[in-house]
């Protein structure tokens, strides 16, 4: 029997399938994306095109191979609710009755009710919930505030504050999204190390910062040269085991200098719609000014 | 002596696929197959998010991301201030306050902070020519038109300036409905306005 015209059907039927479902669909998606204004009111655009040098740091990030080791997404398994109370309202007795009886807080009679406010009263709760004490509190005369905690193993570590999404990497050409963990994830690394001192030291001696470092060093990145009459204001302040012999100092070429760059410009922690997340509070002096609090840049 | 080799050749291979053609599925297996089916269309209704774009892993659907966004979607004015900073900032300033003489302020303007919005809507979407007085201020240039944005960006763009607490202005939204209802007013409007012809107009008109 012939079965030649069966199995050629047959196979390209699976591989337009593959073709619909892997290329297709996600164009379809995400292949028209664009700039878009976040949820929380801070009216800026996100994501913002990477600065020039920072552009030019993708390539040495990309040249030396830092995706085989570093992931740059985040992770999460879910969002917790957390419920603030900011105001007690003129009915304080009823408002400790429904704390007692709604959430694990004891010390919520006379002045132990009023003291640090906001506080948190609900952690770790689903929407629900949270939405049910908020509807018995208001009913109270008092006012609260949700926060939106994301959850997940790479958020407890630190690595970011929401799950990436494609918008995170809008601009880059190609997308370093990386697959293997050697070490740390950087979707966030900019926000959460921004100096740049640190990583030029830690990219000279990953183990002058960090001391179980399996990082190697990139030390073609620097150069080594004599001090002639006055250090240069670039030269690394390396701590004492790293330190170059008297008379010479380490100092970064242009190619440490752009990859920093780029470390640095790799922020993923804007609340999107679809990443909804509550960003961690303003500092205290400036709540009386909304509006400038919340157009503060991302630190 | 052809036709007799023909018939042993063509008879060989029937004789062997004879039982393998014969086998039936057991009934099991269908029964199996159809139930894994169901449970992947029941896994992929459940966890599919329907391809929107919008649903990424901890969330099941869009209704559930959107659960999750207390403020209850974007802020008008929020999303006015991004259409102000590539739209307006080239004349009246990243601060509102123009350039004397020239591009007249909208922080605490009066033509701004009219409790009816319609005298303004007119201004953005025709644009605006010849002398007019703002705060006491002459002055005197011409605004382009810019029906070219949507009716949307119209609306957040006038929204976020006119409830600009930092800029001291505290008059009403505008949505995108009376934008187009304005739209189609001053379609056939001749070029620009002018100050005098804005006057001359009630602002709720």
């Amino acid at each position: 029997m012939n079965y030649g015209p069966l199995i050629f059907l047959a196979s390209f039927f699976a591989l337009s399938a593959s073709w619909f479902g892997f290329v297709l669909t996600p164009q379809i998606q995400l292949g028209r994306q664009q700039q878009q204004t976040n949820t929380v009111n801070t009216a800026e655009l996100y994501p913002q095109s990477r600065p020039g040098e920072a552009r030019q740091g993708l390539e040495i990030y990309r040249a030396n191979g830092c995706a085989a080791c570093h992931s740059q997404q985040v992770g999460q398994t879910g969002t917790a609710v957390d419920v603030l109370l900011t105001e007690i309202g003129a009915n304080s007795v009823a408002v400790a009755d429904t704390l007692k009886a709604h959430t694990k807080l004891t010390n919520v009679s006379g002045p132990g009710l009023a003291a640090g406010l906001p506080k948190t009263i609900l952690t770790g709760a689903t929407m629900s919930e949270a939405n049910q004490l908020t509807a018995r509190l208001k009913t109270d005369g008092a006012k609260t505030e949700l926060r939106l905690v994301p959850l997940g193993p790479d958020i407890a570590r630190g690595w970011g504050l929401r799950h990436s999404v494609a918008a995170d990497f809008l601009f880059d050409s190609p997308v370093m999204l990386g697959s293997q963990r050697v070490g740390p994830d950087l979707a966030n690394v900019g926000a959460r190390l921004s100096d740049a001192n640190w990583h030029l030291a830690h990219l000279y001696a990953p183990r002058s910062v960090i001391k179980d470092s399996p990082m190697p060093s990139y030390r073609f990145l620097f150069e080594k040269r004599k001090i002639k009459q006055q250090p240069s204001s670039d030269a690394l302040q390396l701590s004492k085991d790293f330190v170059p012999p008297a008379g010479f100092e380490i100092v970064p070429k242009p190619e440490a200098k752009v990859l920093v760059a780029y470390l640095q410009s790799l922020h993923a922690n804007a609340p999107l719609f679809e990443a909804p997340l509550t960003p961690p509070r303003a500092p205290a002096a400036s709540t009386n000014n909304p509006a400038a609090a919340t157009n503060a840049p991302a630190k | 002596m052809s036709s007799e080799t023909n018939k042993s050749v063509s008879a060989t291979p029937d004789s062997d696929e004879s039982p393998v053609r014969g086998a039936t599925v057991p009934i099991w297996l269908i029964i199996l197959m159809v139930m894994l089916l169901y449970w992947g269309a029941l896994y992929f209704d459940n966890n599919g998010g329907w391809f929107s774009m919008q649903v990424y892993a901890p969330y099941r659907s869009e209704a559930e991301v959107q659960i999750f966004n207390v403020g209850g979607g974007p802020n008008p004015a929020a999303a006015g201030k991004a259409v102000y900073d590539k739209t307006c900032v080239a004349c009246h300033q990243a601060t509102g306050l123009g350039a004397p003489g020239q591009f007249p302020p909208l922080v605490g303007s009066e033509w701004v902070n009219e409790a009816e919005p319609g005298r303004v809507i007119r201004i953005v979407l025709q644009g605006l020519q010849g002398p007019i007085t703002v705060k006491g201020q002459p002055f005197n240039n011409a605004m382009v038109p810019w029906n070219s944005l949507s009716d949307e960006d119209i609306a957040n763009v006038i929204s976020y300036v006119r409830q600009n607490t930092e800029w001291g202005n505290k008059a009403s939204l505008v949505t995108p409905a009376q934008v187009k209802a304005m739209r189609d007013k001053v379609k056939n409007h001749p070029g620009a306005f002018t100050a005098d012809e804005l006057l001359k107009i009630a602002p709720n008109e």
